[in-house]
């Protein structure tokens, strides 16, 4: 039975402190997250197995990247985020994204996992702020959602066209899925965690990051079991260090190259004048 | 590496408008047929897309006979 609040809220001055830094803490997580998303789809618009492949990446990319404004606008406006400061000025530790994304992606099996496994489970969990009692999130949910179908087929479609393209790509295939999902599976926290609680309890969020969580390695499992991916055994994740302000229980942060990309550290000049 | 499938590809702009066809895509299943169809023919809002195998079209005149004055 649901015990979760059917108040509305226009406004984080309508939540308590705890609940809005909560939200906070998640919007934060899903911008960095889609930032990541968009540059390596991005990165991937050339070196495709496809031509049509690499029109999609670069469409996703766009996508993620537009995603990333929304949360972006949600953010300033009701947080005081500066979006250029939370690209510009913090550390990279301080990068709240799944850990999956801190590195280029090892090959176009990398790619295809982060597709499938790390992308859809955000959009999961945008399934669970449908119906969200804090107006603002929820306004923008309804239009992500829509565009993250074609994620879920571009990524669905080659788990497919990979796994059937022989042993070692299966195989690579296999093991970057099982990478991917233990990175989401840190990033959701541990189980009965505070934030998450406080989110769900005031209907922000419609269901846990447990929850979530076991949908997404769930719909994986029975997609690798039809394809024949012999998934490895999920890593024990230590979660002693794990904090909801960067959703890692390991440390570290984006690439610094990939963060000079991001950047734009190559237009320096422009940027300064 | 999976045998690809061309689609042809259909849209509208508005529901009062009829489906039109816009284009063809080559995939591996229809899954990355809808992602291509969606990605590539991105020029217009279209409130309907759909793709359809082109071995699923059933020719009504007869194939690669143009007639003279065109078609």
């Amino acid at each position: 039975m649901s015990t979760a609040t059917t108040r509305e809220y226009e406004t984080t001055k309508d939540l308590d402190d705890a609940t809005a830094q909560a939200l906070h803490r998640l919007l934060r997580a899903m911008a960095d997250t889609k930032l990541l998303l968009g540059y390596h789809y991005g990165e991937w618009t050339f070196g495709t197995p496809a031509l049509e492949a690499a029109v999609a990446n670069c469409s996703l990319s766009q996508s993620e990247l537009g995603h990333l404004r929304l949360l972006d606008g949600v953010l300033k406006k009701f947080f005081g985020d500066d979006p250029e400061a939370a690209l510009e000025d913090r550390d990279a530790a301080a990068f709240a994204n799944v850990t999956y994304l801190d590195r280029d992606l090892p090959g176009w099996a990398g790619c295809v996992a982060m597709n499938a496994v790390v992308d859809f489970a955000l959009t999961e969990l945008l399934a669970a702020l449908v119906g969200s009692t804090f107006r603002p999130v929820r306004q923008n949910v309804d239009k992500m959602l829509d565009e993250e179908r074609y994620h879920i087929h571009h990524g669905r479609g080659w788990l497919r066209t990979w796994a059937a393209r022989g042993d070692g790509e299966r195989a690579a295939l296999a093991d970057q899925v099982g990478v991917a999902l233990d990175s989401v599976t840190a990033w959701f926290g541990p189980a009965n965690e505070a934030d998450d609680a406080l989110l769900v309890a005031a209907g922000i969020k419609t269901r846990s990051s447990g929850d979530i969580l076991e949908a997404v390695r769930s719909e994986t499992a029975a997609m690798a079991t039809d394809l024949g991916l012999g998934l490895p055994a999920p890593a024990p994740v230590d979660f002693a260090a794990w904090t909801p302000a960067t959703r890692r229980a390991g440390g570290g942060g984006p690439d610094a190259e990939i963060l000079g990309h991001l950047r734009g550290d190559r237009n320096d000049l422009f940027k300064r004048m | 590496m999976t045998a690809e499938t061309i689609y042809e590809v259909f849209a509208r702009k508005a529901h009062t408008e009829e489906l039109k066809h816009v284009g063809s895509v080559n995939a591996a299943d229809d899954d990355l047929a809808k992602a291509y169809a969606w990605t590539v023919y991105d020029e217009e809002s279209w409130v309907e897309m759909c793709v359809v195998p082109r071995a699923s079209v059933i020719p009504v005149t007869a194939h690669g006979a143009i007639p003279l004055w065109g078609n």
